[in-house]
């Protein structure tokens, strides 16, 4: 008997293109996706390193497919370490079971710590030994949330563990990134931009992707800035100047030209909000540069009171 | 013989830990069973957050500490906004403290659901028993055929995650079973419910953009309210019809289990919600030592590194404390401190803010709960002081918070503003000391030349989880491990029993 009938993976496909406002042909390519990982011709093997579990949770909160198909049916997920009933010796083994017959998607969540490996140990050594072979081994390579696509917040400066994305971790061990390895950032990552990656990769194979930053063209390619609903506020220069205030919200802050994301569209939660909705600054949590510098705050309110390492055009992403 | 048992990873918790034991042999009831003597966690992942904020601009603390944890973000974000609002010398405004309570509200009810059904509940549900099942849900059914499929195609990985497992004694009876599976799948929903009420206030979680010291950016509209309040109502209900009553089963299919799991048996509770504003607390504050209730003196803290990865002397308090990383430094196991309150290891989380209300000295509203759901049970108040008090204790607080919650809701001024204005000082200190749905909370801060001169954080399991100090004291985990014993060395499930009880999350701890 299949337990999960194409319909049912059509109705998640479209749902979930829908909800990333994306067209049919992405739907049929979740769809498709969606059924491969369920049959087990795809595997998924969820890892973390220096992470604070918020892309896990996030994943928890993706609406189609739900969550309970998610974890059992729609996704093989062989270990999940928040989420596997498996622990000790008995998840060790689990893992490498699944690395010895490789040809599996690696999620990974957090930061990798070159630069001190007991920052981070999984199962009595450091995770990082585990990591090469784990890596080598996977057919596809999704960095979930901005720790793990670019360093995110320890790699932040003044950090001691010297922690990296996965692609600068997979480029020192000479492990090929090219088309094998996704970045969908986001602190944490959006579940629908996730689960979508993994869908299309099953479905379709590699998307199309920023060739810098190898994140998926259909979640983000656009910056928040750029289809923001305040947009015409910046046009007529109406900018809020306390927090609560109606207008643009940039000179609160708003890094929204910086984040390239499908915020404006899918928001979160279910829709039920987003940080502009909100009032608050965007802060640009899937850029590259989010919480990389010292002297580059979240908000303005400072900026007069000190010394800043960025110009009004750096802020608005102007390249020139 | 003696034995080292060791669970590692110990899944199923927030982040890396790693328990060992040692145990001797014992005879219980004619089988030969393995007793804990001595227990070490390890706590095995440090980002270095407190380096990371030094020289940033104050405001981005509240921003960055959120990503201390995934699991309990707006915990971290309130204890940040606490401590710059005292550097600022404002308090939030009245909407202000009200959101923020039901942004953190939000998170508290996510937290507890999500740790009884997906965290701890593996350790008591026998989901093998889906495969009996005779009914019409629909996706009980589906989970049925998932798992029956998997096991006739002879799968190398069959219903993972939710196996392999420990195998060990389960909940034996197959409507029980099958009950708790179907509750299980409906948590998973609403502890997703939970983080959109978060979300509706808090802009979205986990890491909520919303809250900013004075009170949050969000203006609630009546539009606003009614849809958390819907959503409130719903988890309300399964807390009361579903969750509570669960645990009762679980208590009373495992009755063991209120004698397993002491801990030391100190208690400290930094208190929460604020609802007044004079920063009057509707779970208060209160230190249990040895069975007195204190008063509590945040002055009484001290993070003692001798087991630690850090470099350093004698105990601080965390205004002087540093974070000095030295990863090899010998006789160090963990990268958690040992936070010690006049030199006590004390257990934070659920049941400190039960005991701390229980026993606090006059009229309490705590106690009358507390015994109003002990009576029926035929419980003595020191049962709670145990691996299912622990439980009992986070699901009766879920009942709490979600009612209050009603009440802030009401007390909500529409279309008013929720913001304080304030103004960014050369220099200055504070601290904010608020609960973690997963125990006591501090951040101390420092601003020099308006930035972040120091900046340091002392997380629940940094209390629970903590290394043994200079003393050679456990910490209340290695405590609770201490006496209990295990059948399968193999293949202890006990162990993973008394740990998750605690709710760890080790990103916290360490930070």
């Amino acid at each position: 008997m299949i337990p999960c009938s194409r319909r049912e993976f059509l109705r998640a496909g479209t749902l979930l293109a829908a909800g990333l406002g994306l067209s049919r042909g992405v739907a049929s390519a979740f769809a498709q996706g969606l059924q491969r990982l369920f049959e087990g011709q795809k595997r998924v093997l969820w890892l973390q390193g220096l992470s604070c579990t918020g892309c896990s949770i996030s994943f928890l909160n993706c609406n189609e497919p739900a969550p309970l198909d998610i974890l059992t049916r729609m996704i093989s997920l062989v270990f999940h370490p928040n989420v596997s009933a498996t622990q000790g010796a008995q998840a060790i083994e689990t893992i490498q079971k699944l690395v010895a017959e490789g040809g599996y998607y690696l999620v990974f969540e957090g930061a990798v710590a070159p630069g001190m490996p007991e920052a981070c140990m999984l199962g009595g050594r450091p995770l990082n030994d585990l990591l090469v072979d784990v890596l080598r081994r996977a057919d596809a390579v999704v960095a979930a949330g901005s720790c793990a696509a670019f360093g995110g917040i320890p790699a932040g400066e003044g950090n001691a563990t010297g922690a990296v994305g996965l692609a600068e971790f997979m480029r020192s061990k000479n492990i090929p990134t090219e088309k094998r390895l996704l970045n969908c950032p986001g602190c944490p990552v959006h579940p629908d931009s996730l689960v979508g990656t993994l869908a299309y990769l099953a479905g379709k194979g590699y998307p199309s992707v920023n060739p810098e930053l190898l994140t998926p063209d259909m979640m983000y390619k656009h910056s928040v800035h750029d289809d923001c609903p305040r947009f015409h506020y910046w046009q007529k220069n109406a900018f809020a100047e306390q927090f609560g205030d109606e207008g643009c919200l940039f000179k609160l802050g708003c890094l929204g030209s910086l984040s390239h994301t499908n915020c404006p569209q899918r928001q979160w939660n279910g829709g039920v909000n987003w940080c502009i909705r909100a009032g608050a600054p965007c802060i640009a949590c899937t850029s590259p540069d989010f919480v990389r510098r010292r002297a580059f705050p979240f908000y303005r309110k400072g900026e007069a009171y000190h010394a800043v390492a960025y110009q009004e055009k750096d802020r608005k992403g102007d390249k020139s | 013989m003696s034995q080292t048992v060791t669970v590692s990873p110990l899944t199923r918790i927030e982040g890396h830990l790693a328990v060992h034991t040692e145990t001797e042999p014992v005879q219980s009831g004619g089988t030969e069973r393995h007793r804990v003597k001595s227990a070490r966690c390890e706590g095995e992942m440090y980002r270095g957050f407190e380096q990371i904020l030094r020289g940033r601009d104050p405001m981005d603390a509240q921003q960055i500490t959120q990503r201390i944890c995934g699991v309990c973000p707006v915990s971290h974000g309130i204890a940040s906004v606490r401590a710059q609002e005292m550097a600022y010398g404002i308090r939030p405004n009245r909407n202000g403290r009200l959101l923020q309570n039901l942004i953190l509200a939000a998170n508290y009810l996510h937290s507890h659901i999500l740790h009884f059904y997906h965290l701890a509940g593996l350790d008591f549900v026998d989901v093998t028993a889906v495969l009996k099942y005779s009914g019409a849900d629909r996706a009980l059914k589906a989970v049925k055929s998932w798992v029956q499929d998997a096991l006739n195609r002879k799968d190398l990985f069959a219903a993972a995650p939710l196996l392999p497992r420990y195998e060990g004694e389960y909940l034996t009876d197959v409507d029980t079973n099958i009950a708790v599976i179907a509750h299980y799948a409906e948590a998973l929903e609403l502890r997703k419910i939970c983080d959109e009420m978060g979300a509706i206030f808090g802009a979205r979680l986990p890491h909520s953009t919303a809250l900013i010291p004075g009170g949050v950016t969000q203006v609630p509209t009546a539009e606003r309210v009614l849809s958390y309040v819907g959503r409130l109502q719903r988890v309300q209900s399964f807390i009361n019809e579903v969750y509570i009553p669960d645990v009762v089963t679980v208590a009373q299919a495992f009755p063991s289990y209120f004698d397993i799991g002491r801990a030391g048996g100190n208690f400290l509770c930094y208190g929460v919600f604020e609802t007044n504003d004079g920063g009057e607390k509707f779970i208060p504050p209160g230190v249990v030592i040895d069975g007195k209730w204190e008063a509590l003196d945040p002055e009484q803290i001290a993070e003692d590194v001798a087991c630690s990865r850090y470099a350093g002397g004698a105990p601080r308090h965390p205004k002087q404390g540093e974070t000095k990383p030295e990863p090899q430094r010998s006789g160090a196991y963990s990268w958690l401190k040992a936070p010690r309150y006049k030199n006590n290891p004390m257990e934070v989380g659920p049941l400190a803010r039960v005991v701390a209300g229980y026993f606090k000295p006059g009229e309490s509203w705590i106690k009358r709960e507390v015994d109003a759901f002990l009576q029926p049970l035929n419980l003595p108040v020191e049962k709670l002081f145990s691996v299912l008090g622990r439980h009992a204790a986070r699901a009766l607080e879920a009942r709490w918070v979600a009612r209050a919650a009603q009440k802030w809701l009401d007390e909500i001024e529409i279309d008013a503003p929720a913001t304080a204005p304030f103004e960014l000082p050369k220099t200055g200190s504070g601290h904010g000391l608020t609960e973690a749905p997963r125990g006591a909370l501090g951040h101390w801060l420092s601003i020099d030349d308006y930035r972040i001169s120091s900046y340091q954080c002392v997380v629940p399991t940094t209390w629970n989880c903590s290394p043994r100090d200079s003393r050679g004291r456990p910490g209340p985990v290695e405590a609770a491990l201490e006496g209990l014993e295990i059948k399968d060395t193999t293949q202890p499930i006990e162990i993973g029993r008394v740990v998750r009880s605690f709710d760890p999350c080790i990103a916290c701890a360490v930070h």
